[in-house]
């Protein structure tokens, strides 16, 4: 194995793939092919065009212990607020409600780890698929290779779950620690669920989580993902989030991202059968020298599909912000309709947002449109306000949350949009003392 | 109350007012009327400290304070309010919220308690009647796809619930129907009291009809050329401007 490791760079995550291959069993033979993969695709090119924008030079030189697939020590978890009352908390890539796992967490939801699924007969390809193409499949076939756990969410079939279910995908530990999260969502046809998927981490430690997500909505289902990154300061985060939506489902996913040092999440949508739907919308927080990139695609395979992509950023200080969203209509997917907005806030000089948007069109009988913006607050918005006597900070501050406000008030989950609000209100006031 | 002497000001190279000398006193009324381009929203403009106008010479004192070096927050809270020719659309921020910021803003500088929710409720529930403005307006964004009228009656409603000493008209009739007009002037009058100045802006009399000025200045590239009673803007409107800037050379 070590002799496909081609550099330096990655001969880390060859050490970590030789430590937990004697100890996975009987997935060794789907994971080597996972590893062979990384290691074939490496890190990034200097010229990636899936990477213009952001650079992994800094994770490329850095190192990161590895807990091993055999478990990670005992680690505090950082406090979490509960956005349900129906919680799984992944440590360290690991389940540590096994209790709450055994137990149906939810009617109608049932949760397993990796091992549980494995030994119910489920076939490994499934748990631990490796999707093809784009900027991260690399970091995905990593995750198949060193996911030391995996929690997989089965939503019965025509089951209607009110109450969300909480994921808590946790980076602990004083050490900087590579760990590798893997979610796997299926939502039976005619079902109605909402997850909140959450990370967190430790402000002190420089963590390394690279964590994948494959979500299946069968026919006629209904699935609600509430992401919220809060993930520390130092870490760096990378997530892909495959959703395949059959015929008349939906997805509907919010995204803030408000934490983490570099971040990079890959959401794409195949709407693969007939009256498929995504909504996507998101806003993310690029404050101080945080780098936050969003690549958001969706697939339109069949006919009659629709989507919808609404993002929206802010930057601040020295903070990068990057959306790059696509559409492709294929061929089949006549009477589809594509709709992306991206819209963004630069409040000071030395922040940065790249916004492209990107419509592939192969079907003609399509409604596609798309629209890009980044701007700073309106002049003559501010200056009205003043002249009603709000000072200037106010002023900003009220135009800034209508700004965030847009996406912020389609998040239907009151305990979610709630602690997006306060964590949001917070970076706002901060920022804006240091800014007015 | 306000007391505009020699008042020079330019936007980029373009000098616009050309020496302004105004006198205003607590209770009275004015109408400042001029042909397009004369300089009237420019000079209603600089007194409420809208950025990109740069004053070179002259001095305006409001209240015995040197007016052009407040910000235009602490204009407002000092009681000078500007009712915009073309309010601003804010998406987002609510008129409730805009409102209850800007009296508190006001009410602060005054030495007064910040109301509560109630009691600015009862106050701008009482206001909207006198504009005649359905409550739904309150949640609604500021200004946020109102018509032309229910904008300009949302900037008047915004003087009546502030309260000013010194309130600045920029075109408040121009885009309204005549209903619409009688609505807005009536909130205007329900504001003239012996402890408050207006100063109107317009290009036509007609506003003149429902507010009746006690003063009349006529300005026309920058200066103003004349001044007099209501009975002045009757002559403009019958004979138009160019008599007056006619008199303004051969004097």
């Amino acid at each position: 194995m070590n002799a496909a490791v081609a550099n330096d760079a990655l001969a880390p995550y060859g050490a970590a793939f030789e430590a937990v291959r004697a100890t996975v069993g009987e997935t060794a033979a789907a994971r080597e092919q996972a590893f062979a993969r990384f290691a074939e695709l490496g890190f990034p090119a200097p010229r990636d065009e899936a990477w213009k924008y952001t650079s992994l030079r800094r994770l490329e030189a850095r190192r990161f212990a590895f807990a091993g697939a055999g478990g990670a020590g005992p680690v505090d978890t950082p406090a979490v607020d509960a956005l349900s009352s129906h919680r799984v908390t992944v440590v360290n890539g690991r389940v540590t409600d096994a209790a709450l796992v055994r137990s149906a967490p939810l009617d109608g939801i049932r949760v397993r780890t990796l091992s549980q699924a494995l030994e119910e007969g489920e076939p490994q390809g499934a748990l631990l698929r490796v999707p093809t193409g784009g900027g991260t499949e690399r970091f995905a076939a990593l995750n198949a290779a060193l996911s030391n756990d995996a929690v997989v969410i089965d939503v019965a079939a025509s089951a209607s779950v009110a109450e969300p279910l909480h994921v808590v995908i946790a980076a602990a530990g004083a050490e900087p620690t590579m760990i590798h999260p893997r979610l796997l969502i299926r939502a039976g046809a005619g079902s109605s669920a909402r997850i909140v998927l959450h990370h967190v981490g430790t402000d002190s430690a420089e963590h390394f989580v690279n964590s994948y997500v494959d979500v299946e909505a069968a026919a006629d289902a209904q699935l609600h993902l509430y992401r919220l990154q809060s993930q520390g300061a130092r870490a760096f985060l990378i997530e892909r989030i495959d959703a395949t939506v059959g015929q008349r489902a939906a997805i509907v996913v919010h995204d803030a991202q408000l934490g983490a040092s570099l971040s990079r999440l890959d959401l794409n949508a195949r709407l693969a059968a007939p009256g498929a739907a995504a909504e996507l919308t998101g806003l993310f927080l690029a404050d101080d020298s945080r780098h936050l990139d969003a690549h958001v695609r969706v697939d339109h395979l069949a006919a009659g599909t629709r989507s919808l992509v609404d993002y929206r950023g802010i930057a601040a200080g020295r903070g990068r912000g990057v959306f790059n969203g696509k559409a492709v209509v294929h061929v089949d997917a006549q009477q589809s309709q594509a709709r992306q907005t991206s819209r963004n806030l630069l409040l000071t000089p030395g922040a940065e947002i790249d916004t492209k948007p990107e419509l592939e069109i192969y079907a003609d009988d399509v409604q596609c449109s798309h629209g890009a913006t980044t701007g700073q607050l309106d002049p003559a918005a501010l200056f009205y306000l003043r002249s009603r006597g709000l000072d200037e900070r106010q002023a900003r501050s009220a135009l800034t949350r209508a700004f965030a406000g847009a996406v912020l008030s389609r998040m239907d989950l009151a305990s979610y949009s709630g602690a997006v609000h306060s964590i949001l209100d917070a970076r706002l006031e901060r920022l804006l003392e240091t800014t007015a | 109350m306000l007391s505009i002497r020699n008042l020079h000001a330019r936007i980029g190279n373009r000098t616009i007012l050309k020496g302004i000398d105004l006198e205003v006193r607590p209770g009275e009324v004015h109408a400042i009327m001029g042909p397009n381009g004369s300089g009237k929203s420019t000079l209603a403009s600089v007194l409420a400290g809208r950025a990109g106008y740069e004053v070179t010479q002259g001095t305006v004192e409001y209240l015995g304070q040197d007016l052009l070096a407040m910000e235009p927050e602490e204009r407002a809270r000092a009681g000078v309010f500007l009712a915009f020719q073309y309010p601003v659309e804010i998406p987002g921020v609510n008129n409730a919220y805009l409102l209850k910021a800007a009296l508190n803003a006001v009410r602060k500088q005054r030495g007064e308690p910040e109301l509560d929710a109630f009691e600015f409720l009862a106050l701008v529930r009482d206001k909207m009647k006198l504009m005649q403005m359905d409550e739904s307006f309150l949640n609604r964004g500021v200004n946020e796809g109102f018509s032309g009228g229910e904008k300009k009656r949302n900037e008047i409603l915004q003087m009546a619930v502030l309260e000013p000493k010194l309130a600045l008209l920029d075109e408040t009739d121009s885009g309204l129907d005549i209903d619409a007009l009688r609505v807005v002037a009536n909130g205007v009058n329900s504001l003239r009291g012996p402890e408050r100045a207006i100063v109107m802006v317009t290009h036509y009399q007609r506003l003149l009809d429902y507010i009746e000025p006690d003063v009349v200045h006529v300005l026309s590239d920058g200066r103003i050329l004349k001044s007099g009673d209501k009975s002045l803007a009757l002559e403009l409107e019958k004979r138009g401007y160019d008599w007056v800037r006619q008199e303004a050379r051969v004097a």
